[in-house]
């Protein structure tokens, strides 16, 4: 602990009183634009549905729902695809970043923009424009009978295959960029260490390259992996309806009528669990590699 | 060696097939759209041909120059207030010596880790609850809200790389603590600043589940109006509109680096 005198304790109050009035407009702003709006869901999923709106008349039936098979189904469909796109494209996403981050300093610039440029397009009609690739009529399908490689349209769209290709698209520059990050600080020094001492190219990358990005890899999967599992417009647009996304069903039971707001809130809540959990597992997971590494 | 140096090739030559091959993956969408929006039919189906008449059909729809215009009200009014917002709290957490800085950190860190889903479901139930009829008011609330936290961290980042002896040199040489702010404090942030104000603003104009939230009958932003107009089918003009989205982004993206040089 530090020792001061009384007049900079005088100072560090005063400091301490303008660090407070400074801060006040943006807490009051989140405290009630952010804060709040979750408690009124969590209030609003123990009350009774109305046709446009609410009634306040307290249930449980909500909850009940929520936990029948059909919603929890859709959960664990989000969750099964989320991990599998996180999983995708950490293995597209780490050679990509490692070719960027081995290039000269001026090439690294130019791909990074690059990678970035295409997502500065707005999402919608990226996933627009997907939709008519591999739309029966689309260009996948009349190229693939122009080579004769297959006679009749396949059905690409509305397949979770779809949805997948869609997802690893959208996010992959979440995951390479955060696995760049850490590969361009790395230092090659340890590689040739690793080498000298009679590791091989395979051994050193698993042994010393790998454990070094795992801080990258593990950002860039937060970043892809808490999105996609609330994701709603891909599985709407490229998706099949049998097979909906739990950020799906939200919005239907919120935006169309009959209107369910509490199932809506009940469905919203437990989302927000699963992203807690795996924030807080994900931090304790962090603090222990950046403590093992120090 | 040489068996070790043969693996090293490879390695490297996989790694730039796969990345070539993942630039092409990123690219295909953007070059889609680009053709078919000269395409010639109705319905996303082959090519019919080449013609330039659903430029001209964009030109005279007018609900789509209204999305357009909302759009930039929107993106204009909460990028000046997040901003502001922003640049108060990152002065405010400056000081190490500030209590509460961890706790307000980590509230600042929340909006950035929340599903859009459940940003929209909160705000639009919070709406609802007040009786506060959605519309232009309501979204550019929504969308201050979630652009604050991504302007704080940035101006943060610049503010973070300041060097405190000037405030002691502008001091000595008579300054007063506003003169300070404005003449020397404030110029070298400036870029901090309005790169936190371009995020905010790129944010803004490319959300739609937030805006879909907490938008009410007959405000429509410009991606809330192409989901409708796919979710409707008219899809006809959506390929010229993203062809001009994307010329406007490369554009910016090319004379953004001339600007930001003579700011910095």
């Amino acid at each position: 602990m530090e020792r001061f005198t009384d007049n900079e304790v005088a100072k560090i109050e005063k400091e301490n009183r303008s660090s407070w009035f400074l801060t006040t407009p943006f807490l009051i702003w989140i405290t009630f634009f952010f804060l709040i709006p979750y408690l009124i869901v969590i209030f609003y999923s123990v009350l009774t549905p109305g046709v446009y709106d609410i009634k306040f008349v307290f249930s449980l039936e909500s909850w009940s729902s929520a936990f029948s098979a059909t919603y929890l189904d859709s959960i664990t469909h989000s969750l099964v695809m989320s991990l599998l796109t996180t999983i995708i494209t950490i293995l597209i996403g780490f050679p990509v970043a490692y070719v960027i981050a081995n290039a000269s300093k001026k090439r690294q610039n130019l791909y990074l923009i690059l990678i970035i440029i295409p997502f500065w397009t707005n999402f919608i009609i990226r996933i627009f424009s997907w939709k008519i690739f591999l739309s029966s009529q689309g260009l996948l399908n009349n190229l693939l009978i122009y080579f004769g490689l297959i006679d009749e349209p396949l059905t690409l769209l509305r397949t979770n295959g779809a949805v997948l290709l869609v997802m690893v698209y959208v996010y992959l520059p979440y995951m390479i960029l955060p696995i760049y990050s850490v590969l361009e600080k790395f230092n090659y020094s340890l590689l040739e260490a690793s080498m000298d001492l009679g590791a091989n190219e395979i051994k050193s990358f698993f042994k010393v390259t790998l454990p070094l990005s795992l801080e990258g890899i593990f950002a860039g999967s937060i970043l892809v992996f808490i999105p996609a599992l609330g994701t709603y417009i891909i599985p709407q647009l490229v998706g099949h309806q049998s097979s909906a996304f739990v950020g799906q069903l939200i919005t239907f039971k919120v935006k169309s009528i009959p209107r369910n707001w509490p199932l809506a809130s009940a469905l919203s809540f437990i989302l927000l669990i699963l992203v807690a959990v795996l924030l807080l597992t994900g931090y304790n997971y962090y603090k222990n590699i950046s403590r093992s590494k120090s | 060696m040489t068996y070790r140096s043969k693996l090293k090739q490879f390695f490297d030559g996989f790694n730039v097939v796969i990345f070539t091959l993942i630039l092409l993956f990123l690219y295909i969408p953007i070059l889609i759209l680009i053709i078919y929006s000269f395409n010639d039919t109705k319905i996303i189906a082959g090519w019919k041909g080449f013609t330039f008449k659903y430029y001209q059909l964009l030109w005279e729809n007018e609900n789509l120059k209204n999305a357009f215009w909302n759009s930039l009200t929107v993106a204009t009014v909460s990028t000046i207030i997040s901003t502001a917002l922003g640049l108060l709290t990152a002065l405010g957490l400056e000081n190490k010596y500030f209590k509460a800085k961890k706790l307000i950190q980590g509230i600042i860190f929340l909006p950035l880790v929340m599903p859009d889903i459940l940003m929209g479901v909160s705000i639009a139930m919070l709406f609802s609850f007040l009786r506060f009829p959605m519309g232009k008011m309501t979204v550019i609330i929504a969308h201050i809200t979630f652009c604050v936290s991504y302007t704080i961290i940035v101006i943060q980042s610049r503010l973070q790389g300041f060097d405190h002896s000037l405030q002691e040199a502008a001091m000595d040489l008579g300054a007063n603590k506003s003169q300070f702010f404005w003449k020397v404090k404030f110029p070298i942030i400036l870029p901090g600043i309005l790169a936190a104000a371009l995020l905010a603003f790129t944010l803004s104009l490319d959300d739609f589940i937030i805006t879909f939230f907490s938008t009410g009958r007959g405000f429509n932003t410009l991606p809330v109006y192409v989901e409708s107009a796919i979710r409707r089918g008219s899809v006809t003009t959506i390929n010229a509109l993203s062809t001009i989205m994307i010329m406007i982004t490369l554009f910016i993206t090319f004379i953004s680096k001339p600007i930001r040089k003579m700011l910095i």
